[in-house]
């Protein structure tokens, strides 16, 4: 009986494992020594290139990933810490080259599809620098996300901060998802006007009840556990909501 | 590889936050800012009502866990200082009353609890992360400050304190 159950289960852990083999594809990206991406592709007209945090890339955000892709929406999803073997922290991030991010976006622009680039936390560096980077025809039709970015240069107890040199977003449309449960919510005007100082034209959402990396939390909440569930969900949710680049 | 790539990852940044803990940062003397917040019951408190005696002013949030870890030695800290000029303030950072109401209970500390809901004061001493703690000495003037959890009955964190009651005139003690 024991035997039975555990080869049910072997057989479902690798009907799921096929699955996501079936749905994702690794591309590498070209030009680069070996990093590469997974492509979720999709028929939709829209295409989400996915920038992974200085945590790395969680299960989670696959799972994301498919759900979007089953939405209609393409993904490219990339763990750049994993690409140039990082360690987990946030200075890592700071050392991706943002001339391979951009040859990526460059390479999402030339599907035809319209784009938009998700970056999480610290992911925010490279992932601006390489749009500003960018010909301004090309930059003008990015949209951007940016979920909970770090972008200080320096943040001490009692001087005001000071954010990172990106370049100018001149006609970038930015949204930026920002937990309520985070220390960086109340900064979030500042942010939104260091963006704005940048070029960059700024949206900003609230998500309510969650706090940072809510979806890969060791002590998520029942709220966050369904948030997490249901992450592709709420991306799809926001980018409706944004109607950027429609 | 990737696996043993991401363990190793892991023991970076337990390091890296090991070493962040615990880490004070001296100030030159400056008149702390203006501390304006509600207590439960709705009656402004302000930084001035504690002046002549050491502050242990500790930025927080029920959501934040570090916070959480960080309270009992609080707790313990104001067992052992009682009697004594310091007095241990916390500053919930952007959440409402109710929602600071519905935690307490499970917090289990005496010292006074006050809001900042619209996260005012949280921004006017440019806290970026919780928690943030900061030392003010017997003239209203911060005089150390500190990201991260600590463990305040003990250790460097005592000795501030410790350092910052000896410079009160004994006869004010």
């Amino acid at each position: 009986m024991n035997g039975l159950r555990i080869f049910l289960v072997a057989c479902w852990l690798a009907g799921l494992f096929a699955a996501r083999l079936a749905l994702a594809e690794s591309v590498t990206l070209p030009g680069t020594a070996g990093a590469s991406f997974e492509r979720y592709p999709a028929s939709g007209a829209a295409l989400l290139l996915w920038m992974a945090s200085e945590r790395g890339l969680s299960d989670a955000e696959m799972r994301a990933a498919e759900s979007l892709a089953r939405a209609g929406v393409e993904v490219w999803q990339w763990d750049v810490l994993n690409s140039y073997l990082l360690p987990a922290l946030p200075g890592s991030l700071d050392r991706v080259p943002s001339e391979d991010v951009g040859t990526w976006i460059g390479m999402a622009l030339g599907t035809g599809k319209r784009v938009t680039l998700l970056a999480i936390a610290r992911a925010a560096k490279p992932a601006l620098r390489a749009v500003a980077a960018l010909p301004a025809p090309a930059r003008a039709g990015l949209c951007v996300v940016l979920l909970y970015p770090n972008l200080y240069a320096d943040a001490e107890p009692l001087s005001e901060p000071a954010y990172l040199p990106l370049g100018r977003l001149d006609g970038v449309r930015v949204l930026v998802l920002q937990p309520r449960r985070s220390a960086s919510t109340p900064w979030l005007p500042a942010l939104t006007a260091a963006l704005t100082r940048a070029g960059a034209v700024v949206d900003t959402r609230i998500l309510e009840k969650l706090r940072e990396g809510f979806w890969v939390r060791e002590d998520a909440t029942p709220f966050e556990v369904e948030a997490g569930n249901a992450f592709g969900a709420l991306l799809l949710r926001e980018l409706t909501t944004w109607e950027c680049g429609k | 590889m990737r696996y043993i790539g991401r363990w190793l990852s892991l023991t970076f940044l337990l390091v890296a936050v090991s070493a962040a803990a615990g880490d004070f940062q001296a100030r030159a003397p400056a008149p702390a800012p203006a501390l304006r917040v509600q207590d439960l019951s709705g009656s402004t408190v302000s930084l001035a009502d504690y002046r002549g005696r050491v502050v242990l002013l500790n930025f927080w949030a029920s959501w934040c866990p570090p916070c959480r870890q960080e309270m009992p030695s609080m707790e313990r800290l104001r067992k052992k200082m009682a009697g004594r000029p310091l007095a241990i303030v916390g500053v919930d950072s952007g959440e409402s009353a109710e929602e600071v109401k519905a935690f307490l209970p499970t917090l289990k500390v005496a010292f006074p609890i006050f809001l900042d809901p619209d996260s005012e004061n949280t921004r006017r001493w440019k806290v970026f992360a919780l928690p943030t703690s900061f030392l003010i000495d017997a003239q209203g003037r911060v005089r150390y400050s500190i990201a991260g959890p600590t463990e305040w009955d003990a250790g460097e964190g005592l000795a501030l304190i410790e350092k910052l009651l000896a410079e009160i005139p004994a006869t004010q003690r």
